[in-house]
């Protein structure tokens, strides 16, 4: 019997090689290495994993009739890609990030990253020099859990697992996952709580004994809202809270290029005719962003609302009194 | 020991390695490895196995034809079908999309969009924006990094102005793009200054501008250090109280950051320094919920900035 890679390859090969819809037994008769000796139920459960395997692969099977019996033919125009034309510039990113990432166990999808690169044609270079380190130090973010919950995203399964809050109080929670983001080091899911009936993040280093629907595992189990965009969940470390408010932030003629950076495209942005920029966006805690214009540097200050710049200065007078 | 990849995931990196081997062409197994991802040893399984496969009726002339010879290939036939790439999977879309995040390019990056013209019809672009953001896109990193990256093939050396976060100083180097490093989401390159004089790592996120000079240099004969963060042995060592139901930063926010916690509900973390201007910024961030205990040259640093911004606020 032939190794089941070979007789994949072969099937593929077949129905490529094939204008025409061919039927399973047409295929178990080709000598493609199925078992001579096989009964043909289990056969056809076979025929059935390596169709889903070669479509996993990337190939369009399509579904048809030959007589009454149904048949079946390789979409050409559907399964290969047409050449990707890339700039200097751009294999070049392409070659640093997958030198950077295909070997990270902290990037989730490095096999995947891998195999794409191959099928256009993108070789990591021995001479490009990156590396990455996503999160190997103790607490890493866990890939294969990261992994399990991006396809739960794309095929919209339903997830449950336990979950240990700030509190260290550990409880199931069964959810509708609708998007990862990650930051400083760590991976969140984004997802709706069937109990609570309301959006959560969720820290993926929390999590524990996930597991997905297994039922109907080609049919999805929920919508996602046609407005959920991920991009609007991945908040700034002062964006959380009950509390919303609007603050502006000055930063200096000097720094002003940095204003769009750390931004994250969150609020508005304006060019003073000084060139220093204006920076107004919602906060939700005014320790939290009083804090962070501290440690993003010199040459950002807190303009309004009052509260914020009250917090600030009472917050730097405590750091003076203390190491006094 | 790794485990041995199952036989859909064979299968699958076997049909990404056919349209690879064009006839008369001579590969290394190391560049085909590379290629599809595996072991040197696990790509030399695949390509025998490729031997036996073919078409029907399954005659010499009908498979594949590969003359292996130790670490080389050559192809000795058309391959009957399976000729040309497959489109990207769902998941090899999403696997590229999310490098081109860590990258810094963003849903409107181009190269996303030439990309995504090779995968399957059934995979949507808006969704895969709408559902996974695997980095932060941060206004202009993504060009610094192309042109570090381009420059870092090349050996081309590369005038940037850069700000030292912790002081606010402004400064313009020549430097020698030796290796990019992804640490934690945050990208940095690790050159040589000229200005300096020696190995220096600067945040992509802190240059302003990159601007490619025209000259190259010499890489480096030794593989650099390539590691971004402070060697703790090396360092002296700050020793920070966090009040009680304070938060301390772990040691990804704090490199080398060792945690107790003390019978009173505080934490002490010692953390190696590597500049007094950083470690006094990040403890005065925490607006008098973290104290400095020791040494008294850092104390003195978290009073001094403390007083310092204080005077601008008023």
């Amino acid at each position: 019997m032939a190794d089941a890679a070979e007789r994949l390859v072969n099937l593929a090969l077949f129905l490529a090689s094939r204008r025409s819809f061919v039927t399973a037994e047409e295929c178990r008769s080709a000598g493609l290495g199925y078992p001579d000796d096989q009964d043909t139920p289990t056969f056809l459960r076979m025929f059935e994993r390596d169709k889903d395997a070669l479509r996993a692969a990337g190939l369009v099977i399509g579904v048809g009739r030959d007589e009454e019996v149904e048949a079946y033919r390789l979409d050409a125009a559907a399964t290969f890609a047409r050449p990707v034309t890339l700039g200097a510039e751009e294999l070049a990113t392409l070659r640093a990030v997958a030198a950077a990432l295909a070997g990270d166990p902290g990037f989730p999808f490095g096999a995947d990253l891998t195999l794409a690169l191959g099928k256009i044609g993108v070789r990591p270079d021995a001479g490009t020099v990156a590396v990455s380190d996503l999160g190997l130090d103790a607490g890493a973010p866990p890939s294969p859990l990261v992994a399990s919950l991006a396809e739960a995203v794309r095929l919209r399964k339903i997830v449950a697992f336990d979950y240990t809050n700030s509190a260290g109080e550990i409880k199931h929670h069964s959810v509708e996952p609708y998007g990862l983001f990650f930051r400083d080091g760590w991976w969140y899911l984004s997802a709706l709580d069937r109990d609570l009936a309301e959006v959560r993040t969720y820290h993926t280093g929390r999590i524990r004994d996930l597991e997905t629907n297994p039922a109907r595992p080609r049919t999805p189990d929920f919508e996602r809202p046609g407005d959920f965009d991920i991009r609007n969940e991945e908040r700034l470390p002062f964006q959380y809270g009950q509390d919303p408010f609007d603050a502006e932030l000055r930063f200096a003629p000097d720094v002003a290029w940095r204003a769009a950076r750390v931004s994250h495209d969150r609020g508005s942005l304006t060019t003073l005719p000084d060139g220093s920029a204006l920076w107004r966006v919602e906060a939700r805690n005014a320790t939290a962003l009083a804090g962070w214009i501290v440690a993003q540097g010199p040459g950002i200050y807190a303009v309004g609302p009052d509260s914020l710049v009250e917090t600030l200065r009472v917050g730097l007078a405590r750091v003076a009194d203390l190491h006094a | 020991m790794p485990r041995r990849p199952d036989s859909a995931t064979r299968a699958r990196r076997l049909l990404v390695l056919l349209p690879l081997l064009t006839r008369g062409e001579t590969h290394t197994v190391a560049d085909l490895a590379a290629a599809v991802g595996g072991t040197a040893e696990e790509i030399t399984g695949d390509l025998m196995t490729l031997t036996m496969c073919g078409v029907p009726p399954f005659s010499p002339f009908d498979l594949i034809d590969l003359e292996i010879d130790g670490d080389r290939v050559t192809v000795n036939m058309d391959l009957p079908a399976m000729d040309r790439a497959l489109r990207l999977t769902g998941p090899e879309a999403r696997a590229l999309l999310g490098a081109l995040d860590v990258a810094g390019h963003d849903s409107a990056a181009p190269v996303r969009r030439k990309l995504l013209a090779a995968a399957a019809d059934d995979v949507s672009p808006e969704e895969l924006e709408r559902t996974l953001r695997a980095g932060a896109a941060l206004e202009g990193v993504a060009a610094l990094y192309s042109t570090l990256a381009a420059a870092s093939e090349a050996h081309e050396k590369v005038r940037i102005v850069y700000l030292t976060g912790a002081t606010g100083r402004i400064s313009e180097r020549v430097v020698h793009p030796w290796v990019l490093v992804d640490r934690l989401g945050t990208w940095y390159v690790v050159a040589f200054c000229e200005d300096a004089a020696e190995e220096r790592v600067f945040r992509l996120d802190r240059i302003r501008s990159a601007t490619p000079t025209g000259e190259t240099f010499e890489p480096p004969s030794m593989p650099p250090h390539i590691g971004v963060t402070p060697s703790p042995g090396t360092l002296p060592v700050a020793e920070v109280v966090f009040a009680p139901g304070t938060t301390p930063p772990d040691a990804q926010a704090w490199p080398g950051a060792i945690s107790e916690l003390r019978a009173d509900g505080s934490t002490l973390v010692k953390v190696p320094v590597q500049s007094v201007a950083w470690i006094a910024r990040q403890v005065a961030a925490y607006l008098g919920a973290a104290e400095v205990t020791a040494p008294e040259s850092v104390r003195t640093a978290v009073r001094e900035l403390a007083r310092h911004l204080a005077r601008e606020l008023a």
